[in-house]
């Protein structure tokens, strides 16, 4: 007994040896556990004292802006000209407009008030009386990185080396400009011509003037040089050695993080231009797993600016009181530019041929429980603003005549009104088994939406809900998103009767380009289609009408025409959009910096996360607490 | 020795026609998904794009570039060929990057975060097993439910609970990446002590599940011995009780380093939990995000590395049980 005591013993010894280990384990642990608060705290202090160099190791938090939900996984690339970047700080075109943080483009577009604030370009641009040119001039201030100045052959050359090895200026643009020409300082962009000698559309030509990055002419050989030409080699070009305009460059990037460093000598800080530097000195990006890291990190105040969507995002100041703020203090507390829509399926014959099926079953969502559940109310109701082609913003919402199509809007959850239509329509429940029959047979349609993107999921829920109400089988099916996105741009499925996709938000061509993708012939039939009409519904009138808007300048035309089009997208009902919805998240956390562009501060900045477009503003008005 | 060595011949014999099998599951199985990763990365570079033939022209050049339009058996062909210079091809889901390259930044998180964790789970379980058997009683009556408990708790559930009362509410440790969110990587005191506080969270929540599991398993091994008749009759002869409890620990180890064995094999995927909850980088969110993209050759190379260390580790296995039981070792001479 005596020696299973002392083995005991031993073993007991083992084991606080183990103990010790991890014991001393934990001292060091807790120590570091405190290196975030240390670090942070001398950062603090000692960066006014000893400006961090170049080189720094580490960002003082009063010098960076962080930011979540824009950067998912490792940086490939810095060339302006390649694809596939995955760059998000640098390389970026949204619906909000151009990331103009490290590359710039000729004008910033302002989503809210629908205006292109010129950038490189020196003043407003200049169509001629055919719409077939366009022309503008470059800023004399405009500097490239290395000195040279910024020309226009710079945009030239972006362009022609765009359309050679088919990058995304290239196949986004070259079906709309046939060519652009450099004399000097003064570009004047040559539109592309249909067969009557009118332009194919000027309002793409408006696209390229905010959507793309100018890269330096001379970079540009360079790169084609030790590429030997090869246009995979261009298009996958890394970029290390890039030439840049804008006020930020690259400083670090690994498969957890991306820092920009500022320009100190960035053209912009010239008169003609911001007349100062941007504020913060560095911005950081790490890159968070998931939504749900990113969000807790902007709780502990390690992102100051977060896009990303935030369920009941009030909570965040009105219950745990944390100094965090959106653009408007009230919902729907962004600005929303586009509507996550439903699309019906024409090839399902059912679906194809029944108007009044499709509007019945739009008509019965109740679109109030999926902005109150899927956006938390960051959406306003479809009796606020009644459905249309339009996003709420006020200028889209001035281009149809409201009155006219009055009647044929629904705000949802009108279940008596939709059966009643499905029974004026002969689709009844002929078997009585509860659900409605065409051509003798039941009718069982899905509702399909990615797995995992939960408030779309909460939507496709309540569409099925809907269904049931009014005596139509609609089942859920969420497939995975790689393979989603197989099935829903083939333009022959038959997989999915009602799937969900956003249109276009918000661009120098919008509405133009949405209601094109609601309606536009163009689309049906393409092989893996992501450009619109998901649903392949084909209607001549409402295509011939889309084709006049971008030749329409006269404004009390185009508002004919906008209305005539929701006429028919309302009677015919090819999709049917669920909410509306932000193209970008805007939440800021106001414990380092502050002054954030706001809903009521009369700056005219749009909520683009400081980056994109005209929004790249606010960084110039930022301030520190305290 | 000449038993010896037919036995291992046979083996490595066996284990290569399984690598042949695991690498042709491994390439086509990914490749049956009804999933097009193609379309996927001409979606991102299209979105936007009004022009839909434009599209179709992206969609071909990948294709092209990817050898997607190819037939599989001319694929696998060339798959094999540079498999073999250690080329795995382009990942399409962060297309332009090498898998080599991917692998290359990933793996050697995984390896320092889940090594150390399932040694240290393996070991700290074992010991607490083997207490709580001979303890009995006090001892036991504790071990036995919180290691049950532990044993229970899903590894996501431990590290959300982790992540919230030490990182979020107590704030002791940080609650994301790998290295402190204000730094740069260098050889600085204060970055090493940021990865070593960063490192805590993830590894806990490892160790924590592993301790529960390996506890249960060796207490119930443990006792099974100690109630073998070879201890009794050894007590019956008279043997030192020290000598006894080496016997009944090494018959009761056995299946134990089997299971550590495994872990180990498995280890890539074992941290995907850990990687995802903590954002920790590392290559089990690298497979996770490969297979739902649909990334066939970043899922073929990871699946590979799991089955070549799984292979590896079994061999090992084989070869270190003939010297820890001597009745494999009379097996493998048969």
């Amino acid at each position: 007994m005596k020696k299973i005591l002392a083995l005991l013993l031993a073993a007991m010894m083992v084991v606080g040896i183990f103990a010790g280990c991890s014991g001393s384990d934990k001292p060091a642990e807790t120590k570091a556990a405190a290196a975030p608060a240390e670090t942070e705290a001398p950062a603090v202090t000692e960066a006014p004292a000893a400006p961090a160099e170049s080189g720094a190791v580490e960002l003082p938090r009063n010098e960076t802006l962080y930011f979540a939900g824009q950067q998912w996984g490792t940086v490939n690339s810095w060339s302006p000209i390649g694809t596939n970047q995955n760059n998000s700080m640098a390389i970026a075109g949204n619906s909000g407009g151009y990331r103009t943080l490290m590359f710039e483009t000729l004008y910033m577009y302002n989503f809210m008030d629908g205006s292109l604030v010129p950038l490189l370009a020196d003043g407003d641009y200049a169509w001629s009386d055919d719409m077939t040119q366009l022309t503008l001039t470059i800023k004399d201030a405009a500097k490239w990185s290395d000195g040279t100045p910024v020309t226009a052959a710079d945009v030239v050359r972006t362009f022609d080396i765009g359309v050679q090895v088919g990058n995304n200026t290239g196949t986004g643009f070259g079906a709309y400009i046939s060519s652009i020409e450099a004399d000097g300082q003064k570009v004047t962009i040559n539109a592309a011509l249909n067969d009557e000698g009118a332009p194919v559309n000027p309002l793409k030509v408006l696209d390229f003037l905010t959507g793309t990055p100018i890269a330096q002419a001379a970079w540009i050989d360079t790169v084609v040089d030790r590429c030997g030409g090869d246009t995979v080699a261009i298009l996958n070009d890394a970029g290390d050695d890039v030439v840049w305009s804008g006020p930020y460059t690259k400083y670090y990037s690994d498969d957890q993080k991306v820092v920009l460093i500022r320009d100190d000598n960035y053209w912009g800080q010239d008169a003609s231009m911001w007349g100062s530097l941007p504020v913060p000195k560095y911005i950081a990006h790490t890159i968070y797993a998931d939504n749900a890291a990113g969000e807790t990190a902007l709780k502990a105040g390690e992102v100051d600016v977060c896009q990303q969507f935030i369920g009941n995002i009030q909570n965040l100041w009105e219950k745990d009181g944390l100094p965090i703020s959106t653009y408007y203090e009230e919902a729907p507390y962004g600005v929303c530019l586009t509507m996550p829509t439903a699309w019906y399926n024409m090839n399902i014959p059912v679906l194809a041929e029944n108007p009044a099926l499709r509007k019945a079953i739009a008509m019965a969502v109740d679109y109030d429980s999926i902005i109150a559940n899927a956006m938390t109310n960051q959406s306003p109701s479809f009796s606020d603003v009644p459905r249309s082609l339009m996003n709420p913003t006020d200028g889209e919402q001035a281009l149809y005549d409201h009155a006219a199509v009055a009647d044929l809007q629904w705000a949802g959850n009108d279940i008596e009104g939709a059966k009643a239509m499905l029974d004026a329509a002969g689709i009844v429940d002929s078997d009585g088994d509860g659900w409605r029959d065409w051509n003798g047979e039941k009718i069982s349609l899905n509702a399909v939406c990615p797995n995992g993107w939960s408030d779309w999921q909460a939507a496709m829920e309540i569409v099925a809900a809907a269904g049931e109400k009014i005596g139509v089988e609609i089942t859920t099916l969420y497939p995975e998103w790689s393979i989603y996105q197989t099935v829903f741009t083939s333009p022959s499925q038959t997989e999915y009767a009602i799937f969900m996709w956003s249109p276009d938000a918000a661009s120098p061509s919008n509405p133009w380009q949405r209601v094109n993708q609601m309606m536009g012939k163009v689309y049906v039939g393409a092989e893996n289609n992501w450009s619109g009409n998901w649903g392949q519904y084909v209607n001549d009138e409402a295509d011939a009408l889309i084709n006049q808007i971008p030749l329409t300048t006269d404004s009390a035309e185009l508002k004919d025409l906008y209305t005539k089009l929701t006429e028919i997208y309302l009677t015919e009902v090819p999709s049917f959009s669920l909410m509306y919805r932000p193209s970008l998240f805007h939440a800021v956390n106001e414990s380092v910096w502050t002054n954030f562009p706001s809903g009521d501060d009369g700056r005219n900045i749009p909520p683009a996360d400081c980056t994109d477009g005209y929004g790249i503003a606010a960084l110039y008005e930022l301030e520190l607490v305290g | 020795m000449k038993g010896y060595r037919k036995y291992f011949g046979k083996k490595i014999i066996w284990f290569l026609i399984t690598f042949v099998i695991a690498v042709i599951l491994n390439f086509f199985l990914p490749r049956l998904m009804p999933a097009d990763p193609v379309a996927a990365i001409t979606g991102k570079m299209a979105s936007g794009m009004t022009d839909a033939s434009a599209v179709q022209e992206i969609y071909k050049r990948y294709e092209e570039e990817f050898g997607t339009n190819k037939p599989m058996w001319q694929q696998f062909l060339l798959f094999c060929k540079n498999a073999i210079r250690g080329d795995f091809g382009t990942s399409f889901s962060q297309y332009p990057r090498k898998v080599s390259d991917i692998i290359g930044s990933a793996i050697g998180w995984t390896i320092a975060l889940q090594l150390p964790a399932i040694i240290v789970g393996w070991l700290l379980g074992n010991i607490l097993g083997a207490l709580a058997a001979y303890l009995r009683k006090g001892w036991d009556k504790v071990l036995m439910p919180v290691s049950l408990f532990m044993s229970n708790v899903p590894a996501f559930g431990m590290a959300v609970i982790l992540l919230v009362v030490f990182g979020v509410n107590l704030k002791w440790f940080p609650i994301a990446g790998g290295y402190n969110f204000d730094m740069i990587p260098n050889l600085s005191w204060n970055f090493i002590k940021s990865v070593i506080s960063h490192y805590q969270l993830p590894f806990w929540s490892i160790v924590l599940v592993s301790i529960g599991g390996q506890a249960v398993g060796m207490r119930s091994m443990s006792i099974y011995e100690l109630n073998a008749d070879y201890v009794k009759y050894a007590r019956f002869l008279g043997i030192k009780d020290s000598k006894i409890v080496g016997y009944v620990f090494r018959n009761a180890m056995l299946p134990q380093i089997t299971g550590l064995a495994l872990s180990i094999g498995t280890m890539i995927g074992g941290a995907l939990v850990a990687e995802i909850i903590f954002s920790y980088p590392g290559l089990g969110s690298t497979m996770y995000s490969a297979v739902t993209a649909a990334d066939y050759p970043l899922i073929s190379a990871t699946t590979l590395i799991i089955t070549v260390m799984v292979l590896l580790v079994t061999f090992l296995l084989d070869i270190v049980y003939g010297f820890i039981d001597p009745r494999v070792k009379a097996a493998q001479f048969d």
